[in-house]
């Protein structure tokens, strides 16, 4: 699903929108339209048929949306504890992406979750994921439009703030992205760094990575051993926040952690610099590095 | 400052040396080992008998000496910190508390202690179960070797299991684990680890771990510690829990403040000079630490969470309010770049909640990107003559700087 979604000469996904009706939902749908992608569906639980929201047809149940339209990937806008009801309901109706962006998810809703999607064959993005975006071909979730551009980076992100401003700075300079995809701060997630490795090597229009991560947890070492295993062929820079985050207090996003060893700053600094990894700590050095390399490269 | 709740740290724990280190992520806010041992005795598990009191003023516990007088703080590693205090004098209570309450132990004051009986004659076994993120399942850990020096272990002495977070997966790996230990130390690790699971999975716990079990010559065993972490976003649906912040709330202040403001605000430093109000953890994260690498002291971490504020100034005159209590406040900085965020509604917002606490005097230094920015502009612009519009971040971290040197 990955390579499809970043790939402009394959279909475009049909998506459709749990929980279209709120306020947040309807304002996100118009500029997710905006952004190019196509969406063909909202569900909400008391639709009745012939329903539309802004245009857009309303469905009672995900089946429904599927069958009507032939969506294939569901944006979940749904309050934490409907999160896994709903996406369960998504998988069932066959769909081969999910996004959830809403944050709090319980972790044990998580873990079903992340079997029920590797058991239907099914791609999630998230728990707590601000979205993904391929810049002219489509935009799931809340990432912030002044930040997005066409251009050579991939950004993979565990924090949804600190990538904004690093996006924003990275368009300021030139570089937009081939794709973005926030994969979220929680510590049971549908894809981690480490699965986006496969898709992002063979994807020539992408010329280098950039990982914005966090202490806490160890995906950012896990994906230190992915490169190591399968080199990806282009240069990869990571910032890594929470130098100056007290040991054992609560950091609130999840995923910030000082967790002994691993999942420590040290950790993760060495490790990805182990697999050839340029790793910032300060977003100014970091924008300037890239914005050098990548003179000259770009078309 | 006084009892933060926080997230397990994993320095004093066995993981560090096994195999396949196990993905944690935030895990949970860790419950101190008198609430953990309430939970489980409530569900059958046997522990020692304990009461908790203030190390100010301990109480004498209803049963005879020797104790063992335990702090009580959110991280692992006190026995190591000289946080567990052996006290065969019953007289010496108050003296040995004393002892204890001069204490820190990684950072955490030692507000509380439990004082119970010791168990002697006993051989230590451990057991675990613990949340991996990376595959989803749950880690079922044991050995015939417990104690401080469990992490001596790691490696060989440790067998472990993976399961799916259900009964039957979990009741099979551990029966799996017991099988795998000596016959003596089984029957205790099954009759432990049963009890263990349904509280695991019952609580939505991501870490329970009893080290250690005192295991006796004649089978009987008694849970000697208890390490509990519970997962902050099941609350709304976990009475127990819930129920504990009611009523221990000092104990678990920043889950508090977080359950009834709907999102984060935490003092990293008491003595800062810059209050944050800021939407995000990881840009608030590095804005603090490059904050702190330019020599510039930031009081507090906070992720507002502002595409959630539904038109209610409450969480900025929250957030208002808290940074007035740091007493060497000199400014604060704004920063609001969000997605959901619209910023004509957040600029109207933070002018309601400026009013809202007329007693925070000091500069604000404000900056604002995304959605609606120019109305956001039009509101501030020349609004109060203490707040200063930047839009850059860089420049505004520059003007904080200024303003603290000032």
């Amino acid at each position: 699903m990955l390579e499809r979604l970043i790939d402009h000469s394959a279909a475009p996904l049909r998506v459709m929108v749990q929980g279209a009706t709120g306020r947040a939902a309807r304002n996100h749908i118009a500029r997710m339209v905006a952004a190019g992608t196509t969406i063909v569906a909202g569900v909400s639980p008391n639709a009745v048929p012939g329903d539309t929201v802004d245009g857009l047809p309303m469905f009672a149940t995900p089946a429904e949306a599927v069958a009507a339209t032939g969506a294939d990937a569901s944006l979940l806008m749904v309050p934490p504890l409907s999160v896994l009801p709903a996406a369960i309901a998504a998988l069932d109706a066959g769909v081969d992406l999910i996004v959830t962006v809403t944050e709090g998810m319980p972790v044990r809703d998580a873990m079903h979750l992340l079997h029920a999607s590797q058991a239907a064959g099914a791609t999630w993005i998230g728990a707590s994921s601000p979205g993904l975006v391929v810049p002219g071909r489509c935009k799931l979730g809340f990432l912030p439009d002044i930040a997005l551009s066409p251009g050579p980076l991939a950004i993979w992100s565990k924090s949804g703030t600190l990538s904004y401003e690093t996006g924003l700075r990275l368009v300021a300079a030139g570089l937009g992205q081939t794709a973005w995809i926030g994969v979220g701060g929680d510590p049971v997630k549908g894809t981690r760094f480490a699965d986006l490795v496969p898709a992002f090597r063979d994807h020539a229009p992408t010329q280098a990575v950039v990982v914005v991560g966090e202490i806490g947890g160890t995906e950012e070492e896990d994906l230190a051993e992915a490169l190591l295993e399968t080199p990806i062929g282009k240069p990869v820079y990571a910032i890594l926040a929470g130098a100056a985050a007290p040991e054992g207090k609560t950091m609130g996003h999840a995923g910030a952690i000082v967790s002994g060893g691993k999942g420590s700053l040290a950790s993760k600094i060495s490790e990805l610099e182990a697999a050839g990894v340029a790793v910032f700590r300060s977003l100014a050095p970091m924008v300037e590095t890239i914005t050098a390399d990548m003179k000259g490269k770009t078309p | 400052m006084g009892g933060l709740t926080g997230f397990v740290v994993w320095n004093t724990s066995v993981y560090n040396g096994i195999k396949r280190r196990p993905s944690t992520g935030r895990l949970a806010i860790l419950i101190l080992e008198h609430d953990a041992k309430s939970l489980l005795e409530q569900r059958g598990m046997p522990v020692p008998k304990g009461l908790i009191t203030p190390v100010s003023a301990p109480v004498t516990p209803p049963f005879p000496a020797p104790w063992v007088l335990k702090a009580q703080v959110p991280v692992g590693g006190r026995g190591k910190a000289g946080g567990i205090i052996v006290l065969s004098d019953p007289g010496r209570l108050a003296e040995t508390a004393d002892q204890l309450s001069a204490l820190r132990i990684k950072g955490f004051p030692v507000e509380e202690i439990r004082v119970e009986e010791a168990i002697s004659d006993a051989r230590e076994i451990y057991l675990g179960l613990v949340l991996d993120a990376a595959s989803g399942c749950i880690t079922l850990l044991a050995s015939a070797t417990g104690g401080m020096e469990i992490e001596a272990e790691a490696g060989t002495g440790i067998h472990q299991r993976s399961a799916r977070p259900d009964t039957v997966d979990m009741m099979a790996a551990l029966d799996e684990l017991a099988a795998s230990l000596p016959g003596e130390v089984a029957p205790a690790i099954r009759a432990a680890g049963a009890i263990a699971v349904s509280a695991f999975l019952d609580l939505e716990a991501t870490l329970l771990e009893l080290n250690p079990i005192f295991l006796r010559d004649d089978g009987s065993w008694i849970a000697g510690d208890v390490r509990l972490g519970l997962d902050e976003n099941s609350l709304s649906r976990q009475p127990e829990f819930a129920a504990l912040l009611d009523t221990r709330p000092q104990a678990y202040a920043d889950a508090v403040f977080k359950r009834d403001h709907g999102f984060d605000l935490v003092i990293v430093d008491p003595e800062g000079e810059i209050g944050l109000v800021t939407t995000g953890a990881g840009l608030s994260m590095q804005l603090i630490d490059e904050m702190t690498r330019k020599g510039l002291r930031p009081y507090n971490f906070c992720d507002i969470r502002s595409g959630m504020m539904r038109g209610s100034p409450d969480r900025l005159i929250a957030t208002l309010r808290q940074l007035c209590a740091a007493p060497r406040l000199r400014c604060v900085l704004v920063n609001i770049f969000a997605g959901i965020t619209d910023l004509g509604e957040f600029a109207e917002l933070l002018h309601r909640a400026r009013d809202a606490v007329p007693e925070l005097q000091v500069p604000m230094v404000v900056r604002l990107v995304g959605n609606g920015q120019a109305r956001a502009e039009a509101i501030l612009e020349g609004s109060d003559g203490r707040l200063k519009l930047i839009p850059d971040l860089d420049l505004a971290v520059a003007e904080i700087s200024e303003l603290c040197d000032a």
